[in-house]
């Protein structure tokens, strides 16, 4: 079968499976979905990654990419199947508030990349397992989140700027 | 004194003793550092010994940009080493922060934590430059 | 529980050392494993928002001073689909020779420091002399041992001519040759095969739940490999064999990257044979549209991971970089948990992990005697040199002495 093919099929297979996606997911060549999760079902992404992971043989975790875009931050998880197809699912949180579910009861791996969204952007990542700060050091000043569009070099020697 | 003296710098420079740390390096100093000590480019044979604590090292030798994590390690391994000791900063971020410089987490070269002796630059720096920048610490030791 | 505080090695006795490593120990087996890093950030991906593309390209090579084209390569392919731009076939092969031959270093120096841990240092010094056999042709392919500064967007920047090709074919001969003693050595050598068997067992099933990549995952008998998966570059037009073992322990992490090399001398000898005519770069433009890629890349050490997103300026919006080495730390844990102590360097070492010696410091938990001490990794090693000696009767020093 024809790589193209098989991502299309993947793709319709995706959008059967979770209606609210259909005309929010595309391909942007062969191998890439990207599927943007509206922000009303924004709390199913752990279903989704699940069902991926169980039905559709989507077993690898990549990474998960948190971005600042504005009013929003938006979070990225990619998932990848045997066959080098890639999932790109992207779910918003908002600026004023960032809180996102924890998906490492269905991958582990998930640990490391969520404690980098709340070390770097400050998202907060419900049902995180406790354990030590990621990457950031120790004695890295509260409040300080440098992967921040406003967050300037400054700011970390102590001056008092919003964040 | 001033033969226990020339004694001392006669021991030393005959073997100094070595240690090495990375302070947030990419690990290609360190290697080449590793390598410099392999058959093919033997610093060994200058005497040099690689040892594992601060308190019998005469010479330190740093690899990597001063990290906010690693900043005050090394401030502390050199406070342990014994009088007189010398600073080796191995590598271009050692020497100033190199392509780091300006990242967040990124103090600069070793020279902004504590004083360097001698700098020997290189992204990374090759094994024959290592020995050469050695041999001439080891020289003005002499002096 | 009555803590004690017995620090070994570098450290001031009054101040606790942020650990690496928290292990709780039963007896002599780890009943726990905490992993904790950061002592290598930097803040790469924000400098890489404050730079242009190109400047990004000398930033990222230095992420790892061991993969540094992976990442190098893995961060323009994704450049490159943003801007739509198609490198010329030549190009991609150039790309793909030096990959291979960082892979080639990689695994030879791994090898050494696998046989370093161990104490079997002679293989440390084969390995390593063998090695330099490749940094001599990467200094004479790219202009320096490490950080080749090769890649370009929509390129090379450096052209592979007749006579270096000529050399690269000789030295690989010289390396094949070398390479077949160390896969004796891994697949023959009793003392060191009872070191290695069963130590840090990770099983098919753990290396999909913790998401496991490159040699770890192979040897567990998952085939995954970007170059096969997921073809980027000039792997299309290679045919290699994906090496995998079933041992699903250190041993199999060390047959995978032995045989391997074998994969990397053939891979080579295709490239370099069929090498099309053509530019080495393609003009680029220095604004890159505005527009998002997911690049994979198979480094040494398993899947290099990078998204990046444009925005229409010379500056990217965003830089992801997911090393290989943050894929396995998940699985690390488990595979020291319910081993012995004196195993923890060895099963450490054998996911090839990217951070320095330094860096491991240790905290070791004694849970049923109430101790707790400090130990920095040189004190590990030789206590699980000494360890095996006494308890096992492997005695490294009967196979230094070989050949």
């Amino acid at each position: 079968m024809q790589i193209m093919e098989r991502t299309e099929i993947i793709l319709n297979d995706l959008c059967k499976a979770f209606s609210f996606l259909e005309g929010h997911a595309n391909i942007q060549r062969q191998r890439r979905i990207f599927a943007e999760i509206p922000d009303e079902k924004r709390a199913s992404i752990k279903e989704i990654l699940r069902y991926l992971r169980d039905n559709m043989k989507f077993t690898f975790l990549c990474t998960i990419t948190g971005l600042d875009i504005g009013d929003n931050f938006q979070v990225i998880y990619h998932l990848a199947d045997d066959g080098g197809i890639l999932i790109n699912l992207k779910i918003l949180t908002p600026r004023s508030k960032p809180v996102i579910e924890s998906v490492t009861s269905v991958f582990e791996g998930a640990v490391f990349y969520e404690r980098e969204l709340k070390d770097l952007l400050g998202i907060e990542v419900n049902g995180l397992p406790p354990g030590r700060r990621y990457p950031l050091p120790d004695g890295w000043p509260e409040g300080q989140y440098p992967l921040r569009k406003d967050w300037h070099q400054a700011e970390e020697e102590g001056a008092e700027k919003k964040s | 004194m001033a033969l226990f003296k020339k004694i001392m710098t006669w021991a030393r420079v005959k073997s100094p003793w070595i240690i090495h740390f990375n302070t947030g390096a990419c690990n290609a100093c360190d290697i080449e550092i590793l390598a410099s000590l392999t058959p093919r480019y033997d610093l060994e044979r200058f005497g040099i010994l690689l040892k594992g604590t601060p308190r019998h090292a005469d010479v330190l030798v740093c690899s990597g940009p001063v990290t906010l994590q690693t900043k005050d390690r090394l401030i502390r391994i050199y406070e342990q080493m014994a009088e007189p000791k010398f600073v080796v900063a191995v590598g271009t971020c050692a020497c100033s922060g190199g392509a780091f410089q300006g990242c967040y987490c990124v103090r600069g070269g070793i020279d902004s934590v504590i004083p360097v002796s001698a700098y020997i630059p290189g992204c990374p720096v090759r094994p024959e430059a290592i020995i050469d920048g050695v041999v001439k610490l080891l020289g003005s030791l002499k002096s | 529980m009555a803590k004690v505080v017995v620090p070994i090695g570098p450290q001031h006795p009054a101040l606790k050392e942020p650990a690496s490593f928290t292990l709780f120990l039963e007896g002599e087996r780890v009943a726990a494993a905490n992993v904790a890093l950061g002592y290598n950030h930097r803040g790469v991906e924000k400098a890489c928002e404050q730079r242009t593309y190109i400047q990004d390209i000398y930033l990222i090579e230095r992420v790892c001073g061991i993969c540094s084209h992976s990442h190098s390569t893995a961060f323009i392919q994704a450049v490159e689909e943003i801007a739509a731009l198609e490198i010329h076939k030549r190009a991609a092969y150039i790309r793909s020779v030096i990959g291979e031959l960082e892979r080639i270093h990689s695994h030879l120096l791994w090898l050494g420091v696998a046989g370093h841990e161990l104490g079997f240092d002679t293989l440390f010094m084969y390995s390593w002399r063998d090695r330099e056999i490749v940094m001599d042709l990467l200094a004479m392919l790219t202009g320096n041992r490490v950080n080749y500064g090769i890649n370009t967007i929509g390129g090379v920047r450096r052209d592979i001519v007749k006579e270096q090709a000529d050399e690269t074919l000789k030295a690989v001969d010289v390396l094949e040759e070398r390479t077949k003693y160390y896969i004796k050595v891994a697949t023959e050598e009793s003392t060191l095969i009872a070191r290695l068997a069963n130590v840090g067992k990770l099983s098919k099933e753990d290396v999909v739940r913790f998401g496991a990549t490159g040699p770890t995952a192979r040897a567990a008998g998952i085939g995954k490999d970007i170059r096969h998966d997921d073809p980027y570059a000039a792997y299309t037009d290679v045919t290699f064999n994906v090496i995998t073992d079933d041992h699903a322990d250190v041993l199999g992490r060390t047959i995978v990257r032995v045989k391997e090399l074998m994969e990397s001398y053939s891979i080579i000898r295709q490239l370099l044979k069929k090498m099309p005519d053509g530019p080495i770069s393609v003009k680029a433009p220095r604004k890159i549209p505005e527009g998002e890629a997911v690049s994979r890349y198979e480094a040494p050490r398993g899947e290099d991971f990078h998204y990046v997103r444009g925005n229409g300026s010379e500056k990217p919006e965003r830089v992801k970089v997911r090393a290989p080495t943050l894929a396995n730390l998940a699985a690390i844990s488990h595979m020291i948990e319910g081993g012995y102590l004196a195993d923890v360097p060895i099963v450490i070492a054998a996911i090839d992990p990217c951070f320095s010696c330094t860096d491991r410091m240790l905290s070791i938990n004694g849970l049923d005697k109430g101790m707790e001490s400090l130990m920095d990794w040189e004190s590990l090693r030789n206590y699980s040199i000494e360890w095996y000696k006494t308890n096992r009767g492997i005695d490294m020093n009967k196979i230094n002495a070989l050949r």
